[in-house]
C-alpha cells in the first residue's frame, strides 16, 4: 500500500509542481503574486475540455488550444491588471496582489457563466490505461503528467540558461532599471514572462482535468492556494524549489490522509509554510541574499 | 487632484446607474404564465378564495435561494423547478389565484441570505418564503422568518433541528435519518454485507451530519466499520483515501457526500478497482452523478423520495416538460421544489388568503396526503414531511427501483 | 419615513456595515504599520466562537462573552505576532493566510464547535436584549413597534454606540504618541528603529491590535446571525476585509470605513444583478488599482472636506475650527 501512496503523492506533487511552476516564474521577474494563476488555469481546463467534448479533438490538439487561449488571456491579464501599476507613483506592493485577487474573482463569476456551476468529466479514453509494476498501479496519465512536468522544469530552466530571451527575463528579474540601461526591452520581456508562465497554467488546467476526471470553475482557488504556499516552501521565484516543493506537498498531504487524520489535510500545506517561513524565510531552495528585496 | 477624483467618483456612479437600470430591465420577477387565452380556466372549483370574488388574488412569494458561488448548481436546480410549478399553477387558477415569485440570491450565505429574508419580509411583504437552500442558512433565516411570523418552508433543507427552531419554519425535504437507513439496510440484505467503509465530507454540514447517520446505522445493523475517512468540499483528489479503503477491504462503501465529490469518488474507487456497492447518501441522489461518473456509477444504492423513472402520470409529465424546458432530467432538488410550491398552492387556496400569513401557517401545518411528484406528503406536528423512501439503484446508467 | 427607517431589512443591512466597518477598522489598525495581514478571518472566527461558547456552554451575559471574544483574539494576536512579523510584504501576507486556514481547518475538527455542523441558537443580541426591557416592562407593544422591529432597532442602537467607541478610540490614537509610532514605521522602518522607536513593541502592538479588534468583530457577528460554522470565515472572509481598506482607502480611519459601508451596501442595491454582481466586484478591484490605488478616501479628500467644512463654519462663527486643523495639516505632511 505504501507504494501505492506513493505514487498517488508523485502524481499529485507533479501537478502541485506545475502550477507552482507558474507562479514562481511571474515572482522572480516581477515580485507579484499572480493571485489569478488559478483561474487562468481553470480556463485552461475549461478550453481542453470542450475541444475534447465539443470537437472531438486529440489530447495533443486540446492542449495546444488551451495553451493559445491561457496566453492570451496571461497577455491580457499583464495589459489591463498589471502594466497600469507599473512604475505608478505612490503605488504600495500590494497593488498588483489586490488587482490579481480581483482578476481571479472576475474569471470564476465568469466561468459560472460561460461554462455552469456543474462540475463537469472530462472523458479521455486513455485514463483507463494502466500497467502494474510490482503490485503497484500505475495510470498512463499519472505518468504523462509527470513526466510533462519534469520536462517543463528543464525545458523552462534550460530556456532561462540558454537562450536571449531567457538571459533577457533574468536580468530583469535581478533588477528591471539595470535592466533597461542594459538595453533589454524589459516591458516585452515582462508581457513574456506573464504569457509563458499562463501557457503553463493551460497545460496543468487540461492535466488536471484529466488526472480527475473532474472540471469546475472552483477548481482553480483550491489549487492556486496549494500553487501558493509551494512557492513560500520551495522559495519564491526559484524554479527548482517549485518543482520540490510541489513533490513535497503532494507527498506530505498524501501521507498524511494514508497514516495520519485526513480532516487535517488542508492544513498541512499552510503549517509547512508556516514553519518554512520561521525557520527559513528564503524557503528550501532560496538563497538569504535575494530574499525580499523590499 | 481634487478633479480626478470627483471624475472618478462621478464615472463609478454613472457605472453604478447604468447597471442598475439594466437590472431593472432584467429583474429576476418570474411572472410567467401563458397570456394566450382560449383556456377554460374556470374548470377549477373556487376552493376556499370566497373573498376573492371573481377577482384574481396575487399571492406574493420569496424564494431565497444558492444562485452564484460554489454550489450554483443547486439553487438553479431548485428555482427551475418552482419556476416551472409556478407556470402551471398560473394557468390552472388562472383568474382565481396567482403567484408571484420574488426570487433572491443568498450565494450560499448566511448574512446574504439574511438580508434577502429581511428585504423579502419587511420590503416586498411577501406572504411566506420558500427556501433558503442550506441548513445552516436556514438557522439564521428561520428564527428571523418566526420571529416576524411569516411561514418559511426550506426544500432542501434536511439537517436535524430545522423545524424545531419555530411554528412558523417547515420544509419539505425528507430528512436523511429516514432514507439513510432505508438504504443501508436493503443493500445490506441484498449483498449480504458485513464489514464496511465509510468516506465523508467533514466540512460540510450536509455530508457530515449524513455521516453521523450512517455511523449510526452502520452500527445498529451491526456491521464492522473497518475504515473511516474524511475529504473536504471541493477536493478532487481521492486516491489516497480510496487506497486506503481498497486496503481494508470493505464488502461496501457507505459514502455522505454531494454528487460533485461523489461522482469523482465513484469515478476515481472504479477505476482503482474498487468494485465493491456503494451506498450513498441524499446527494447521490442525482442525475448528476450518472453524467459525472458514467460506467463508474453502476450499482450506487440511494433511498429518495423523488425517482424520475416512477411510473406515474404525473411524474412522467413533470420530467417530461422540465426535460424539454431545461434540457436534463430534473434532479431531487427541482422536484422537491416543485412540490414545495405546489403544497403553498395549496395551503393558500385552503386558507382561502393571500394576505394573512397566520391563516396560511396554520393551513400548511393541516397538509396531509398532498400527493406530489416525490409521493405521498403530510407534514408532522412540528412541520417536517412523512413520506416513505424508495430504495434506488443505478443500473445501465439509470436510477431503477432496487428490488431483490 | 418612519416605516422607512424601521424596516428592518434596512436596519439588518445597517448593522452589517457596521460589523464590517470594525473588520475594515482591524485591518487597517495592522495596516497602518505598513503590514498586510490576511489573518483577519481567523482573529475573527476566534473572536466569534469564544463569544458563542462562553455564553452557550458557561452561560455567561453577552458583554461578557464579547469582550472574552476579543480578548482570546488579542492573545492569539500577540502569540502570532510575535514571531511572524519578522516577515514583511507578501511573505507576512502569506504566513498570515495560512494562519487562518489553520485556524479554521482547527475549528472544523474540534468536538466543542460542532465542526462543519455550526453553532445554532447563539443568543441573538436584539433579541436578548428585547427580553431583558421586556422583563423590566418595556414591550415593543408600548413603543408601536413590531416584534422583529424592534429587536433589529435595538441591535442596530447597540453596535452603533460600539462602532462608535472603536473609532473614537483609534482616532484619538492616531493623534497620540502610539499613532505617530506606527506612521512613522510605515514610513521607514529603518528610519523609526534609529530614532529610537521601539518598533518590533510597536509592530505587534499594532498587529494584536487589529488581531483584538477582528476578534470584537466576530464575535458580533455570532450574536447578530445567531449561528456560525467554520466557512464563516475562510479565504474569502480574508480577501473581502482586505477590500474594504482597499476600496476606501488605508491612509486614513475614515478609508476602511466608508469601504465597508459602501461595499457591504453595493450588493443590496444590485441585488438584481445577484447573477453578475461578483464579476462586478472582481472588475472594480482591478479599475481600482489601475485608477486610484491608495483607495477612495487619502489625506487630500479629507483635507479637502475639512476646508469645505471650515469655509461653511467660518460664515457661522470665526474663532471655530483652529483645533481639528492643526492635526489634519500635520497628518498632510507624512505624504
Amino acid at each position: 500500500m505504501f507504494e501505492q501512496q506513493l505514487i498517488n503523492g508523485l502524481t499529485l506533487g507533479s501537478i502541485y509542481a506545475i502550477v507552482a511552476l507558474g507562479y514562481t516564474l511571474v515572482f522572480g521577474v516581477l515580485e507579484i503574486l499572480n493571485m489569478a494563476h488559478g483561474e487562468i488555469f481553470m480556463f485552461g481546463a475549461f478550453i481542453g475540455l470542450l475541444m475534447v467534448v465539443q470537437f472531438g479533438a486529440p489530447i495533443p490538439i486540446a492542449i495546444l488550444a488551451a495553451v493559445l487561449v491561457t496566453a492570451v488571456m496571461g497577455f491580457l491579464l499583464e495589459r489591463f491588471a498589471l502594466r497600469p501599476l507599473r512604475g505608478k507613483k505612490g503605488v504600495s506592493h500590494l497593488a498588483p496582489l489586490i488587482s490579481t485577487i480581483g482578476v481571479s474573482i472576475f474569471l470564476e463569476n465568469l466561468a459560472h457563466h460561460l461554462f455552469g456551476a456543474e462540475t463537469q468529466p472530462f472523458p479521455v479514453s486513455f485514463a483507463r490505461i494502466s500497467f502494474e509494476i510490482g503490485g503497484v498501479k500505475i495510470y498512463l496519465v499519472q505518468l504523462t503528467i509527470f513526466l510533462i512536468a519534469v520536462a517543463l522544469m528543464i525545458g523552462l530552466s534550460l530556456w532561462l540558461q540558454k537562450t536571449k530571451a531567457g538571459k533577457g527575463l533574468r536580468a530583469t528579474a535581478e533588477s528591471i532599471e539595470t535592466a533597461n540601461l542594459l538595453g533589454v526591452n524589459t516591458q516585452r520581456i515582462i508581457t513574456l514572462t506573464v504569457i509563458i508562465a499562463s501557457a503553463m497554467g493551460g497545460i496543468a488546467g487540461v492535466l488536471v482535468g484529466m488526472a480527475f476526471n473532474a472540471v469546475s470553475p472552483q477548481m482553480g482557488l483550491a489549487i492556486g492556494l496549494k500553487g501558493l504556499a509551494i512557492i513560500i516552501l520551495g522559495g519564491m521565484g526559484n524554479i527548482k524549489g517549485a518543482m520540490v516543493g510541489g513533490l513535497i506537498l503532494g507527498l506530505t498531504e498524501v501521507m498524511s490522509v494514508a497514516y495520519g487524520d485526513s480532516g487535517y489535510r488542508d492544513a498541512i500545506a499552510f503549517l509547512m509554510i508556516i514553519v518554512i517561513l520561521l525557520v527559513r524565510p528564503q524557503g528550501l531552495f532560496g538563497s538569504p541574499a535575494t530574499q525580499v528585496k523590499r | 487632484m481634487k478633479k480626478s477624483l470627483i471624475k472618478f467618483l462621478g464615472v463609478l456612479l454613472s457605472v453604478f446607474l447604468v447597471l442598475s437600470v439594466a437590472a431593472c430591465g432584467g429583474s429576476q420577477e418570474a411572472t410567467n404564465g401563458g397570456e394566450n387565452s382560449s383556456n377554460s380556466n374556470a374548470g377549477e372549483e373556487q376552493s376556499g378564495g370566497e373573498s376573492g370574488g371573481g377577482g384574481e388574488q396575487v399571492a406574493r412569494i420569496g424564494v431565497i435561494s444558492y444562485l452564484s458561488g460554489n454550489g450554483a448548481a443547486y439553487g438553479e436546480a431548485i428555482t427551475s423547478g418552482f419556476k416551472m410549478a409556478q407556470e402551471e399553477i398560473n394557468e390552472k387558477y388562472k383568474g382565481q389565484l396567482k403567484i408571484e415569485l420574488l426570487i433572491e440570491d443568498s450565494a450560499g450565505q448566511r448574512d446574504q441570505a439574511l438580508n434577502a429574508a429581511q428585504k423579502l419580509i419587511n420590503s416586498e411583504n411577501v406572504l411566506a418564503i420558500l427556501g433558503p437552500t442550506l441548513s445552516s442558512e436556514m438557522f439564521v433565516v428561520g428564527p428571523e422568518a418566526d420571529q416576524a411570523g411569516v411561514p418559511i418552508m426550506g426544500t432542501s433543507t434536511t439537517a436535524n433541528g430545522i423545524p424545531e427552531i419555530g411554528p412558523y419554519v417547515f420544509r419539505n425535504s425528507i430528512p436523511e435519518s429516514l432514507a439513510i437507513p432505508a438504504s443501508t439496510k436493503k443493500a445490506v440484505e441484498h449483498f449480504g454485507i458485513k464489514k464496511v467503509a465509510l468516506i465523508y465530507g467533514h466540512d460540510d454540514d450536509f455530508t457530515l451530519s449524513g455521516y453521523e447517520i450512517m455511523k449510526d446505522t452502520a452500527e445498529k445493523l451491526g456491521l464492522e466499520i473497518v475504515k473511516t475517512e474524511k475529504y473536504a468540499t471541493g477536493d478532487t483528489d481521492f486516491s489516497a483515501q480510496l487506497t486506503n479503503i481498497q486496503a481494508a477491504q470493505p464488502d461496501a462503501i457507505l459514502a455522505s457526500s454531494l454528487y460533485k465529490e461523489g461522482g469523482l469518488i465513484l469515478d476515481q474507487a472504479r477505476k482503482m478497482g474498487i468494485d465493491v456497492p456503494v451506498v450513498g447518501g441524499n446527494g447521490f441522489n442525482s442525475p448528476q452523478v450518472i453524467v459525472q461518473a458514467g460506467e463508474a456509477a453502476e450499482g450506487v444504492v440511494v433511498a429518495s423520495p423523488w425517482f424520475p423513472e416512477r411510473d406515474v402520470e404525473e411524474v412522467q409529465t413533470f420530467v417530461k416538460k422540465f426535460q424539454d424546458k431545461y434540457g436534463k432530467i430534473p434532479d431531487q432538488f427541482a422536484a422537491q421544489a416543485y412540490d414545495a410550491l405546489y403544497i403553498m398552492t395549496q395551503a393558500i387556496l385552503d386558507a382561502g388568503t393571500t394576505e394573512d400569513r397566520d391563516a396560511l401557517r396554520d393551513s400548511l401545518a393541516e397538509i396531509k396526503d398532498f400527493k406530489g411528484v416525490t409521493g405521498n406528503f403530510s407534514f408532522d406536528e412540528v412541520g417536517s414531511p412523512i413520506m416513505d423512501p424508495i430504495v434506488l439503484i443505478i443500473k445501465d446508467g439509470k436510477f431503477v427501483e432496487f428490488t431483490d | 419615513m418612519i416605516d422607512f427607517i424601521l424596516n428592518p431589512y434596512y436596519i439588518q443591512i445597517a448593522s452589517f456595515i457596521l460589523i464590517n466597518i470594525v473588520l475594515g477598522i482591524s485591518i487597517y489598525i495592522t495596516l497602518s504599520t505598513g503590514q498586510l495581514s490576511l489573518g483577519s478571518a481567523g482573529f475573527m472566527s476566534i473572536g466569534a466562537y469564544t463569544s458563542a461558547l462562553v455564553t452557550m456552554k458557561l452561560g455567561m451575559p453577552i458583554f461578557a462573552g464579547i469582550i472574552s471574544g476579543a480578548i482570546v483574539a488579542a492573545l492569539a494576536g500577540i502569540l502570532v505576532g510575535i514571531p511572524t512579523l519578522r516577515l514583511q510584504g507578501v511573505y507576512l501576507a502569506v504566513a498570515t493566510l495560512g494562519f487562518g486556514e489553520v485556524v479554521r481547518v482547527l475549528f472544523n475538527n474540534m468536538e466543542i464547535t460542532r465542526g462543519a455542523m455550526g453553532l445554532p441558537g447563539i443568543p441573538h443580541f436584539g433579541r436578548v436584549l428585547a427580553q431583558s426591557l421586556a422583563d423590566m416592562g418595556l414591550t415593543a407593544d408600548m413603543l408601536g413597534l413590531r416584534n422583529n422591529q424592534w429587536s433589529a432597532l435595538l441591535l442596530f442602537i447597540v453596535l452603533l454606540v460600539i462602532v462608535i467607541l472603536v473609532i473614537w478610540f483609534f482616532v484619538r490614537q492616531n493623534h497620540s504618541r502610539i499613532g505617530r509610532a506606527y506612521t512613522a514605521i510605515k514610513e521607514d522602518e529603518q528610519a523609526a528603529e534609529s530614532m529610537g522607536i521601539p518598533t518590533t513593541y510597536y509592530k505587534v502592538l499594532a498587529f494584536s491590535q487589529g488581531a483584538m479588534i477582528a476578534g470584537f468583530a466576530g464575535a458580533l457577528y455570532a450574536h447578530t446571525t445567531s449561528f456560525i460554522n467554520p466557512g464563516d470565515f475562510s479565504y474569502h472572509r480574508a480577501v473581502e476585509i482586505l477590500i474594504f481598506a482597499v476600496f476606501g482607502g488605508s491612509e486614513v480611519i475614515w478609508g476602511p470605513i466608508f469601504g465597508a459601508a459602501f461595499l457591504t451596501a453595493l450588493p443590496e442595491v444590485l441585488r438584481d444583478l445577484a447573477d453578475y454582481r461578483l464579476i462586478i466586484y472582481g472588475l472594480l478591484l482591478v479599475a481600482m488599482m489601475a485608477f486610484r490605488p491608495q483607495g477612495l478616501i487619502d489625506y487630500n479628500v479629507i483635507n479637502w472636506l475639512k476646508r469645505k467644512f471650515k469655509k461653511q463654519n467660518k460664515h457661522d462663527s470665526v474663532s471655530n475650527g483652529s483645533d481639528g486643523n492643526g492635526s489634519s495639516k500635520q497628518k498632510g505632511g507624512t505624504l
